[in-house]
């Protein structure tokens, strides 16, 4: 055994080391899961009316922090779409366009269509920062009590929202 | 030429005046700069937010240096960082139940290597 003793402290150490190489390093866990959304007051795109984290309480919804800067948003932009399209689905996409002007993000979605039920406008950043944002595009999903369940970063695809967020939101949902 | 740099002079001295008012002191200065230096900036990951050019270690910068200015603590800055990034976004990991053994190995690894020593002196 006590042979043995310096080749299983190697294995032990390589496996643990060869493990943390192939670990996606950009997947942070978000310290926000499990507690409240943080406060917010921002603008509607483009408008003069103001929404607060107050204002999407009561249903399951889905924050999706977007710019027309960012090149992974248009990535999931069909795929948000045909969320929203979708009325068994029934899941309110909330946008936070951060850091980019109103101009172009009422042209983007006036190109490419418009899954968001409400969009608000972050210029500055402050409110990403407090989500913990720190690339676009960034995804929340919110409960019914404005709890976040789950954060996505980067695009969405396909197989992440059967996977992962529909049988979440159907267990939120009961 | 020489009306450029003129321009370029007037300029430089026309930023420093309308941000005059939210100088740091001398402290706050010292305070911010090493935050800055300890923090992570999560985009480009081998950098500090004091080194990076990223939009986001800019905008965090900002947000550190005010709260700076405002009188938080270097703790309170911190926590404000840990509770919006978690643990990863400080280079010197916080000494916490998941961080426990990482911090305690050396000593245990120590410990080991004596006994391991005396042993074979022995």
């Amino acid at each position: 055994m006590k042979r043995y003793l310096p080749i299983i402290l190697f294995l032990v150490l390589f496996i643990s080391l060869l493990k943390s190489l192939f670990q996606d390093e950009m997947d942070i866990p978000s310290p926000l899961i499990g507690k409240n959304m943080p406060n917010f007051s921002l603008t509607r795109l483009g408008e003069n009316t103001t929404v607060t984290d107050q204002d999407i309480l009561g249903e399951v919804a889905l924050i999706n922090v977007w710019a027309t800067w960012c090149v992974g948003c248009k990535e999931e932009h069909q795929l948000l779409l045909s969320l929203a399209e979708e009325p068994s689905i029934n899941l309110p996409i909330i946008g936070i366009n951060w850091k980019d002007q109103d101009q172009l993000a009422i042209q983007w979605l006036d190109e490419l269509g418009n899954p968001y039920q409400e969009i608000l406008s972050d210029p500055i950043g402050n409110t990403a920062i407090d989500f913990g944002v720190y690339g676009a595009p960034e995804s929340f999903l919110i409960d019914r009590d404005g709890i976040i369940r789950y954060k996505h970063i980067g695009p969405l695809t396909l197989p992440i929202w059967t996977n992962e967020i529909k049988p979440l939101i159907e267990e939120l949902k009961q | 030429m020489k009306y450029s740099i003129i321009v370029l002079f007037l300029l430089i001295n026309s930023n420093c005046l309308i941000s005059a008012e939210e100088q740091p002191t001398a402290d706050q200065q010292e305070m911010y700069q090493s935050i800055i230096q300890e923090v992570r900036c999560l985009v480009c990951q081998n950098q500090s937010i004091a080194e990076s050019n990223a939009d986001l270690a800019k905008d965090l910068r900002a947000q550190i240096l005010e709260q700076v200015i405002a009188g938080k603590t270097k703790y309170e800055i911190k926590n404000y960082l840990l509770n919006r990034y978690g643990d990863f976004v400080l280079y010197q990991p916080v000494f916490s139940q998941k961080t426990l053994l990482l911090w305690i190995s050396p000593i245990i690894l120590l410990i080991l290597i004596v006994g391991w020593y005396r042993k074979i002196s022995n």
